[in-house]
Order: C-alpha cells, then structure tokens, then sequence
C-alpha cells in the first residue's frame, strides 16, 4: 500500500499559486508590450532556433504524410464520391466555356500592368513547419525578414490566398492560415460584388460572413478579397461558395467557402513583400 | 544528474512537437506531446515536479505558437499538479492509470486552453470543438501514452530498474 507524501509536500500550494502569478503576468506582459517587447522578442528567438528542426521534421516526415493522407481519405463517404461525379460532370461542361475564357484572358493580360503599378513584389518561400496545435492554424515558411519579409504581408499559393505573416524571424516566418479561428478577410463575391468577411474556425472551417440578406449568393460563386481594409490587396481568388443557408431568425445567410488553395498539402507559397502592410494580427504591438 | 532527467524528457517532447506532431496528425487531430511528457513526471514524479514541468512544457508551447504568452504555461502548470496529486491519491498500479489520467490531463488542457484563449479573446470555443478535437486527441494521446509511458517512465526512474508495464506504472 502506497503511503501519501501530503506531509512532505506541504509548500506545494505555495509553489503552485506563484507560478500561476508568474503566468498571469506573463499573458498581461504579453498584451501590453509593443511588437519588439521582451516576450515576442523571445518568441522570435525560439522560432529561429525551431526552424531548422521543423525543417527536419518536414523532410524526414515525408513518408508518413503520405500514410496520414490516406487514413484520412479513409473517411470519404459515398455522399462525398456521388458529388464529386456530379462535380466532375459540371466541371467538364466548364471546359466549354474555359475556351471562351481563355480568349478573354488573352486581353487581360494587358492587366498585368495593373499588378506592377501597384509593386506587388513577390518572394517564393517553401513550406517548412505545419500546425503543430490543435487550436491554431499557422504554417512556418522559410523566408524571414533577411528577405523583406514582414507582419503582415499577404502569402498565396498558386490557387489563391492562404493567409498572412504574423511572426518574423530572420529567416523564417510564420503564416496564419485563412482557416484560423483569428482570420478574417475582407471578402467581395465576384458575380454579385456583395461583400462580408472570409472568418476561419476551430474546426478549420472558413465561412463568408455579414453579407447582405438581399444579396443573390449561390453555391459555386468566387470568392474574392475586397481589398478593404489595406491588409490584402483587391481581387485575391479566396475561394467558391460551398453552401449556402438562410433562415428568417438569420441576420445573414450563412456562407461555406471552399478554399481554393489545397492548405494542408501546401509546400510551395509566395510572400507579397510588394503589398501594402497592414496587418490585422491581434495581440497588440502590430 | 537525476535532476537533469525531466529536462532531457522536455526537451526531446518539444522536438518530437514541433519536428514530428504535426505530420502524424490524422484528420487534423494531433497528439501533444508536450503535455504527455507533463503528465508522464507528473505521474513518476509527483504534483511538485508535475507543476513545474507543467509551467515549462506550457511556456515552451506558448513560444512555439502564435497564442498569448503564458496561457498553455497557466494550464499546463494546473494539469501537472493535479495529474501528480491524482497519482499521489491512487493505490491502483498498472497500464489503467496513466492511460485514464493522460486522457483526462489532455482532454482538460486542450478545453481549458481553449477556453483561456476565448476568455482573452484570441479565439472561441463550442461544442464541436470539443468534441471534433479534442476529444479525439486525447484519445490520440492516451494511445501514445500507452506505447511510450512505460519507457518514459523507465527513464525518469532510473534509480528504480524495472522490467515490466505494471511494475513502471
């Protein structure tokens, strides 16, 4: 029979409720001090030190990641595989229309102009650290501020915007997914020119919010950001409309977006350190 | 050197969380393994190793994040001394224990730092949250606990070799 150690372990108490102290300073350090206080100071000198074994991880993760993916395909329902035929069958009569598109496309490229008048600079970064928590959806990439990266600048893939810088090392950044619960982007959709915010989840959902009841919104719809605000610049693909629902006791319809960028297989980004920067990031300083 | 040993068991949890967790996540649930190896001297240790293990696993959580400062240190620091106290109170020995009180530590920790983060509002909480993760990663994480504890605890005892689950536990 164990015997209990109460007796031996009387300042426990003490100890306990000095560290809770400590903690409770720390958090209220954390939100009073600037973007160069103690604390972020610290934070960036960590993540300078965990990049490169994030990095390792990555590399030496790479068979694994193919079985994770598969386990998780495991759950595709017959629902799921019914509308992803359906899809398919759509997706073949778009083929059509591209054509046409592509013809418009050939004069839009004239447009390109538009994108160096407003220098949006971009610097290539690869993926080298994912969420490493269940309650936050931020990515490291491999370019820091030794490459003109800062809080702030927006990070795209090749299929569209995945989120924003919200820590700095020298040569490392980390990227707040647009599926973070802290997300929010200013959204416009492209057929309807309606606009609401793009929020993230916890269950890493992202839904298009306050949009007018008046608005036409129908599945499918692109999703652009707005440019408001000064944190994105106009006009970055976000995604499509997955689903739609509007009751009379809603306010607002309740939006699904569909995000264009595959954020979980993401290995390659773009940084655009041309981009005006002002960031959204929450927890004071920025 | 004894001393030593709990740091070493961190330190090797805070590479395997940030080299490791993140491409062993199935469906998005992921274990924590800084908060196995809290609850792991906490069980070996005692509430006081348990606590102060528990503010250093959490602090380093918080660096590696993007979260505030000091809200994983504030739980991490509470689950260790109570998963300590829970061991201290229990006469049962075996795999049971340390796996119900991994799953319990981790099921807590994740809801309560949840729940700091929607308090300071650098977040929210619902019900799906809850049970679309961190349910599942405490189960993911008693799981682990399960394959690595006794080894772990071998290694944190060891002025008292030992040989088998029931005897580590």
């Amino acid at each position: 029979m164990r015997i209990s150690q109460r007796e031996k372990t009387g300042g426990d108490g003490w100890i306990l409720a000095l560290l809770l102290v400590v903690a409770f300073i720390l958090i209220t350090i954390y939100f009073r001090e600037g973007s160069s206080g103690p604390l972020r100071t610290a934070r960036q000198g960590v993540q300078a030190v965990l990049a490169p074994v994030g990095r390792v991880g990555f590399a030496a993760t790479s068979p694994v990641r193919s079985v994770g993916a598969w386990v998780s395909d495991l759950g595709v329902s017959r629902s799921d595989l019914e509308a992803l035929r359906q899809q398919n069958e759509e997706m073949r009569e778009r083929l059509a229309a591209l054509e046409e598109a592509r013809q418009e496309n050939e004069r839009l490229r004239e447009l390109v102009a538009f994108v160096e008048a407003r220098e949006l600079d971009a610097v290539g970064a690869r993926v080298i650290g994912k969420p490493a928590t269940l309650w936050e959806g931020v990515i490291t990439i491999d370019r820091g501020t030794a490459q003109g990266v800062k809080v702030g600048m927006p990070v795209l893939a090749s299929q569209g915007l995945i989120g924003q810088i919200v820590e700095v090392a020298q040569h490392s950044s980390r990227v707040r997914l647009i599926t973070d619960q802290r997300s929010g982007v200013a959204a416009i959709l492209q057929a309807t020119r309606a606009e609401g915010i793009v929020n993230g989840s916890i269950e890493g959902d992202i839904t298009l919010d306050f949009v007018s009841r008046e608005s036409t919104v129908t599945v499918g719809d692109v999703v652009l950001t707005s440019g408001m605000g000064g944190v994105y610049p106009k006009g970055l693909l976000i995604g499509e409309v997955a689903d739609v629902q509007l009751s009379d006791a809603d306010l607002f319809p309740r939006i699904s977006v569909r995000p264009s960028a595959d954020l979980e297989g993401i290995e390659e980004v773009v940084v655009l350190v041309g981009a005006p920067v002002e960031s959204d990031v929450t927890g004071g300083g920025e | 050197m004894n001393r030593l040993i709990p740091l070493v068991t961190i330190v090797v949890a805070l590479i395997l969380q940030v080299a490791i967790v993140p491409y062993v996540a199935i469906a998005g649930i992921m274990p924590n393994a800084l908060l196995l190896a809290t609850v792991t001297i906490a069980l070996v240790k005692g509430p006081r190793a348990g606590m102060l293990s528990g503010f250093a696993t959490g602090l380093l959580f918080d660096l590696t994040g993007t979260g505030p400062i000091g809200a994983a240190a504030l739980v991490f620091c509470l689950v260790g001394f109570i998963a300590g106290s829970i061991q201290e109170s229990t006469f049962s020995e075996g795999w049971l224990v340390p796996l119900v009180v991994v799953f319990f530590a981790t099921l807590t920790a994740e809801v309560v730092y949840a729940l700091v983060l929607a308090v300071l509002g650098e977040g929210g909480l619902s019900v799906a949250g809850v049970l679309g993760l961190a349910l599942p990663a405490a189960l993911y994480n008693s799981v682990l606990a399960l394959l690595v504890y006794p080894w772990v605890a071998r290694f944190l005892r060891s002025e008292k070799p030992m040989t088998t689950f029931r005897r580590l536990a």
